[in-house]
């Protein structure tokens, strides 16, 4: 049994080892670099400009933070605070849970200083975002067209409220490619913690008409980091990969006479497959962290909690996983809004900074592309679910960007004197996307995949622009 | 692939310039000059009115020929006079068409093309899709041995016109494999096989008893149904929000039905639509009309009701649209289309037809229960508990006299009352919506048109006189081939059938019919497959049949690398398809070679094993995920429980869709998730340790007769030298502990066998994982 044991480990190696010699070019398709098995360009290759960001970690603060809590100070609102909203601001608006009410100005809930050199303001909610106030750039100006949370996920990730259409992640990935043969290129994570958390849609993370191979992946906090990435009860890692050796070898033998190229690509995945079996558990593993990294993010191993998931972030990003979507559910503030700020800023404030900090110690914050924000912002209303809160509101509200060729420091756009609608450069999700895509290298407008007769983009039909002055 | 290759339709245009220059072949106005003027121009020179440029438009003569400043874009057969021409070969920046921030250019081979059709006149074509099909004369080909039936008369004639033949039959094994997972979804027995390989009589006498054998296999119905429902994306939850279970499995047993009965198409299509609004509507006909109720729904808190009910509307539209008429109305929801002819009135007139479903009640009565109420509903009982009601009725009315306890007879009644199952059904409002032009699509704008229920106004109205026409008119609309646009209908559902049974459309666009979908590759063909659909009384069987009789259906799917690269999408027919099995089925073939698999309608969505945690985020109410104990576990993947946000993650990694939106076409891929899939989820391991076990005890005694067995079980042939050696080999690597062996042992609720040595059992459960892995036991070949 030793001998046979040391026999099947050494094998193992060399699967680990040879694959890329025995299917190489369906392991290039596998990970979406065969110019054959992927075609998304229509017009010429990508990258289509210097690419200033490799990768995308997508800090989405999911049920909708209230700007007006978090970046954006108006001393108007504090001045009419539990007078009538002026209805010159709400007549003819979509309105979400207060449809129908009575509508009362909310002054802000907390204070808000200058912070850095550059002098940003933010709140008092967030002690630590505070300190990065001179690396990030604050879009105080965002619009959105969906009011409730499904769709305006949708929305913000994949740019139409329609189901099947792609996620950004999984467009990056279609454009780009993966670096890494024993990851997924897109990956998932979530924490919770808050109000009572919205639901959240795999659709969030779907591939839509892209290629399934596109989709995120989520790994998760508890049970198996991916689904079915263990080995069935009692079997041992030698003997798994015995097992997918003699698959590989009667497939190759079957290929010998059939001749199916599809066979190839099936073979590389079953490596790919077996290497994400021992790839991803080291991964998520993060008690190999030295403990003052461990306690740069307030992580405990195992804990499933945003902290963890910021660590885990950063392992993926060295990795070289190209998307990584973070969602901390917890945000959707209807009442008792100073609590929850409490609680949501006590659990992500602190890992986001440090995030931050060791990307930026290790030298992977000039690739990577930090985004923060929520689905849509919080009424300048009132709304009393418990203590003073707030509704859903899409027609301004801020989210930031950092590394990444991310100009630090800077603020851009403005809501009007109320935080209600964006006033000066609004920036709509689209021209998010098309900034990001920017720092990826990627023209927007002409990052199209051809589906049902028409050309589609992630940054959809209407015109987007590039966010300029954020940008280094 | 899904997507559509641009360079396929390139390559079609250049194989036609080649001959054009050598002997002047006609230019085909659809065929070569469509797709480009689509794709490089009608964005801004269409049929959107809205967004035209220049006033300009390319996809009519009259527009294309209009004198704009004294000269015209298309001079017919004066390329040199034509600004169309001048445009596109300009090297002025300024003046270069398609201008560069389109990103879109004209190859030399197009403008060649387009240069040579105005030369010949510049003749027009209305688009393929809105000709209504005719029978074309059956071609005349060189080998008349080869035929069987007709469509192998348009397939050979394309073929030998090509250069080409077709290939050899494939042996029996891979034959009698190929249909019964085409036409049942499970693999044949081996008893099945052997019958067949072994079987005397003429060919075509035992290919033609097994179809009909198959046809009439309640099997039939249930693969068919995988297929309806991914178009008219049923699915057991919501999709929005909560994504709470709803009632609606009965519609799902309903389409099972129908198709194993074969309902006529355009009956069935009746009934979905309309099944209400016809006289003295069944009870199946009532639960037939839960088609209309399968869109995502919501009652999100907060959810503004005029903005669901246009975007209802909007989900309905895209869905019938897709679905029937291989098209895209749901563009025109915003704006006029861009490259077919639906105007944004079109699509609000459409939206008309369903203006009168009683709908908004949810909003106010739906719960966060399991399921969540999404009223109309109806109450379905089952046959057996039918029976017994009609009794108790019966006895409950003599009572009385019968001197039988009354309350204990209610309380009867109401027990089998309370066990029917509900599902949502379409209910007529006496008053229909007021159905308005929503400028841009923005609901909250209240300044467009008022509109009447209306087809498409290209397409001709509806002769209603002054009844507000109806979903049931539009029904027939659908399928009326005389006067409506039932040709139409038919030639979508052929080519879809042929992709279905040829694994590629004659048109790759299976849900596109329009200017930019893909023209037919053998346009006859198709148009007849759709007359004989019709002609034959829309019997789906019937179509199905013409199809795998076929000489063209039998041959080998094996390519040369000459073919492959020549038609990578098998557009040509030279051989069969071969590709991965859809999600369901690789299930339910792990499922028949273990001996699990339960086969029967199931009454609610059935719950395999899944990972723990799996639902976590989904709220209103927090889900908890209790696997099956029962015969549910080993039941078909069509009776899936499909959870919209979070489907299967079994069936997910094997690419079966959300079903939020009409799929007509899933992609088939080949992934590491799907690979951890077949290796370790419990439902395969479990397949394989009852596999193992029919193996030793079925199997013989030496180690070559089970594994011949084992193959013969899943591959329906036995393993060659090469390969008995490498299971050999991965059996002697498979060798367990006790204590490893009773843990591998106890994936699954199925009962371990009395007698196999548990060490023995494991290692062959390795054996029967292997093999379940192959990728010839999950290719229909």
């Amino acid at each position: 049994m030793d001998s046979n044991l040391a026999r099947l480990m050494q094998r193992r190696t060399f699967l680990g080892q040879t694959s890329l010699g025995l299917g190489s070019a369906a392991l290039m398709s596998l990970l979406g670099r065969d110019a054959n098995a992927a075609v998304p360009i229509s017009g010429s290759g990508l990258p289509h400009l210097v690419a200033k960001a490799k990768r995308v970690i997508f800090l989405c603060m999911a049920g909708g933070p209230s700007h007006l809590e978090t970046f954006d100070y108006k001393p108007k609102l504090d001045e009419l605070d539990g007078k009538p909203m002026p209805a010159s601001f709400t007549e003819g608006q979509p309105i979400a849970q207060l449809q129908g009410q009575v509508l009362k100005v909310q002054g802000h809930l907390t204070k808000f200083r200058h912070h850095g050199q550059s002098g940003q303001i933010i709140s008092d909610f967030l002690p630590y975002t505070a300190k990065l106030a001179d690396d990030i750039a604050i879009i105080r100006s965002m619009v959105t067209e969906q009011i409730n949370h499904d769709p305006a996920h949708t929305f913000m990730n994949t740019g139409t409220v329609i189901s099947g259409r792609p996620s950004m992640g999984s467009w990056v990935n279609y454009g780009l490619g993966s670096e890494t043969e024993n990851l997924p290129g897109f990956v998932v994570l979530t924490s919770v913690g808050g109000r009572n958390p919205q639901p959240i849609a795999s659709r969030q993370w779907a591939s839509g008409f892209l290629p399934s191979r596109y989709q995120g992946v989520e790994f998760n906090s508890s049970g198996d980091p991916v689904h079915y990435v263990r080995n069935p009860a009692g079997v041992a890692s030698a003997q798994q990969a015995a097992l997918i050796q003699a698959i590989g070898k009667l497939d190759r033998r079957r290929n010998a006479l059939v001749s199916d190229p599809e066979i190839d690509t099936r073979i590389a995945a079953y490596e790919m497959a077996f290497r994400m079996q021992t790839s991803v558990p080291e991964l998520v593993d993060i008690s190999a962290e030295p403990q003052n990294v461990l306690d740069l993010y307030g992580a405990r191993p195992g804990d499933g909690s945003y902290a963890s998931n910021c660590l885990l972030a950063r392992r993926l990003a060295e990795r070289g996983v190209r998307f990584i979507h973070l969602y901390h559910r917890g945000w959707d503030h209807h009442g008792d809004l100073q609590r929850y700020m409490n609680i949501c800023c006590g659990l992500t404030d602190r890992p986001t900074w440090a995030l931050i900090t060791d990307l930026k110690q290790r030298g992977l914050l000039d690739d990577t592309l930090v985004i923060w924000g929520g689905e849509f912002g919080r009424t300048p209303m009132f709304q009393g679910k418990g203590g003073p809160g707030r509704d859903h509101h899409i027609k301004g509200f801020s989210m930031w960007m950092a590394g990444g060729g991310i100009k630090g420091g800077v603020s851009h756009g403005a809501t009007d004197e109320l935080g209600y609608h964006s006033v000066e450069n609004v920036v709509h999700v689209r021209d998010l996307h098309a900034t990001m895509l920017h720092q990826l290298g990627i023209q927007h407008d002409r990052f199209t995949v051809p589906y049902q007769g028409l050309d589609m983009k992630l940054t959809g039909v209407e015109s987007a622009k590039v966010v300029k002055p954020v940008l280094l | 692939m899904f997507v559509i290759s641009r360079t396929a339709l390139a390559t079609t245009a250049l194989t036609w310039l080649t001959l054009a220059l050598s002997d002047a072949t006609p230019v085909d106005f659809n065929r070569d000059v469509r797709p480009i003027l689509s794709d490089k121009c009608f964005f801004c020179h269409g049929p959107d009115a809205h967004k035209r440029k220049a006033d300009l438009r390319l996809d009519t003569a009259e527009g294309a020929t209009a004198i704009h400043d004294g000269r015209a874009a298309v001079v017919p057969g004066k390329p040199e006079a034509s600004t169309l021409l001048v445009r596109i070969t300009s090297t002025d920046e300024d003046e270069k068409m398609p201008p560069p921030e389109s990103h879109k250019q004209l190859g030399d081979d197009e403008i060649a093309l387009l240069r040579e059709w105005i030369t010949q006149g510049a003749v027009y074509a209305a688009p393929w899709a809105y000709v209504a099909p005719k029978w074309n004369p059956v071609p005349v080909v060189n080998d008349q041995s080869w035929p069987v039936n007709w469509v192998d008369q348009f397939v050979l004639a394309k073929l030998e016109s090509e250069g080409l033949a077709p290939s050899p039959d494939a042996d029996r094994v891979t034959l009698i494999r190929r249909l019964y997972f085409d036409l049942t979804g499970l693999p044949p027995a081996p008893e099945q096989v052997d019958a067949f390989v072994a079987a005397e009589e003429p060919f075509g006498a035992t290919w033609s008893k097994m179809v009909d054998e198959l046809l009439q296999s309640p099997r039939f119905g249930e693969r068919l149904a995988m297929y309806w429902l991914d178009l008219v994306r049923y699915a057991d939850t919501v999709g929005y929000h909560g994504d709470q279970d709803h009632n609606i499995a009965p519609y799902r047993d309903w389409v099972v039905d129908a198709l194993n009965q074969d309902l006529p198409f355009d009956q069935f299509t009746r009934e979905q639509l309309a099944g209400d609004l016809l006289p003295n509507p069944t009870i199946q006909q009532r639960i037939a009309t839960g088609y209309n109720r399968l869109l995502q729904t919501s009652h999100e808190g907060g959810v503004q009701e005029k903005e669901y009910l246009a975007i209802y509307a909007a989900d309905r539209i895209r869905n019938v649209s897709n679905v029937w008429m291989g098209a895209t109305v749901g563009c025109a929801q915003c704006h006029d289309h861009k490259f077919d002819p639906y105007t944004i009135k079109d699509f609000y007139s459409m939206v008309g037809f369903f203006a009168d479903i009683d709908e908004s009640q949810h909003f106010k009565v739906g719960t966060n229960d399991l399921p969540t109420r999404r009223p109309p509903e109806i109450e379905v009982i089952n046959e057996a508990d039918e029976e017994l009601l009609v009794d108790l009725e019966e006895r409950l009315a003599k009572s009385v006299t019968a001197s039988e306890p009354t309350d204990v007879l209610e309380a009867q009644i109401a027990l089998i009352k309370k066990r029917a199952r509900r599902t949502m059904v379409t209910v007529a409002l006496k008053q229909p919506r007021t159905v308005r032009v929503l400028p841009r699509g923005n609901w909250l704008d209240d300044s467009g048109e008022i509109v009447d229920p209306a087809i498409p106004d290209f397409l001709g109205s509806l002769d209603t006189g002054d009844r507000r026409a109806t979903r049931l008119d539009l029904a027939n609309w659908l399928v009326d081939p005389e006067k409506g646009n039932g040709g139409s209908t038919a030639r979508v559902f052929a080519n879809r059938f042929w992709y279905l049974f040829f694994g590629s459309g004659i048109s790759r666009s299976l849900a596109d019919f329009g200017g930019q979908g893909e023209p037919p590759a053998n346009p006859a063909l198709l148009d007849n497959l759709a007359v004989s659909f019709y002609q034959n009384g829309w019997s789906m069987k019937a179509l199905v049949r013409l199809l795998v009789t076929s000489h063209s259906y039998r041959q080998s799917s094996l390519e040369s690398v000459a073919l492959r690269e020549r038609d990578p999408n098998n557009q040509l027919v030279a051989r069969q398809s071969r590709y991965r099995l859809p999600a369901e089925i690789v299930r339910d073939n792990a499922l028949a070679i273990s001996g699990l698999l339960v086969t029967g309608p199931s009454e609610r969505g059935i719950k395999p094993y899944q990972p723990a945690g799996y639902y976590r985020h989904l709220n209103f109410p927090a889900r908890s995920y209790r696997s099956d104990e029962d015969a549910g576990q080993y039941r078909r993947g069509l009776y899936v429980h499909w959870q919209r946000q979070f489907l299967h993650p079994m069936l997910k990694a094997m690419d079966a869709p959300s079903r939020e939106e009409c799929t007509a076409q899933r992609p088939r891929s080949n992934t590491p998730t799907a690979a951890l899939v077949l290796l370790n989820d419990p439902t395969f391991v479990e397949a394989a340790r009852v596999f193992a076990a029919r193996i030793i005890e079925q199997g013989g005694t030496t180690t070559t007769a089970r594994l011949d067995f084992a193959c013969r079980q899943a591959i329906g042939r036995e393993p060659d030298d090469r390969e008995r050696q490498i299971l050999d080999e991965l059996l002697n690597d498979s060798r367990y502990t006790a204590e490893a062996a009773a843990q591998l042992l106890e994936t699954g609720i199925a009962p371990q066998p009395d007698g196999i040595d548990p060490v023995e059992l494991a290692s062959w459960t390795t054996i029967a994982r292997a093999i379940l892995n192959l990728s010839e036991t999950v290719t229909r070949n």
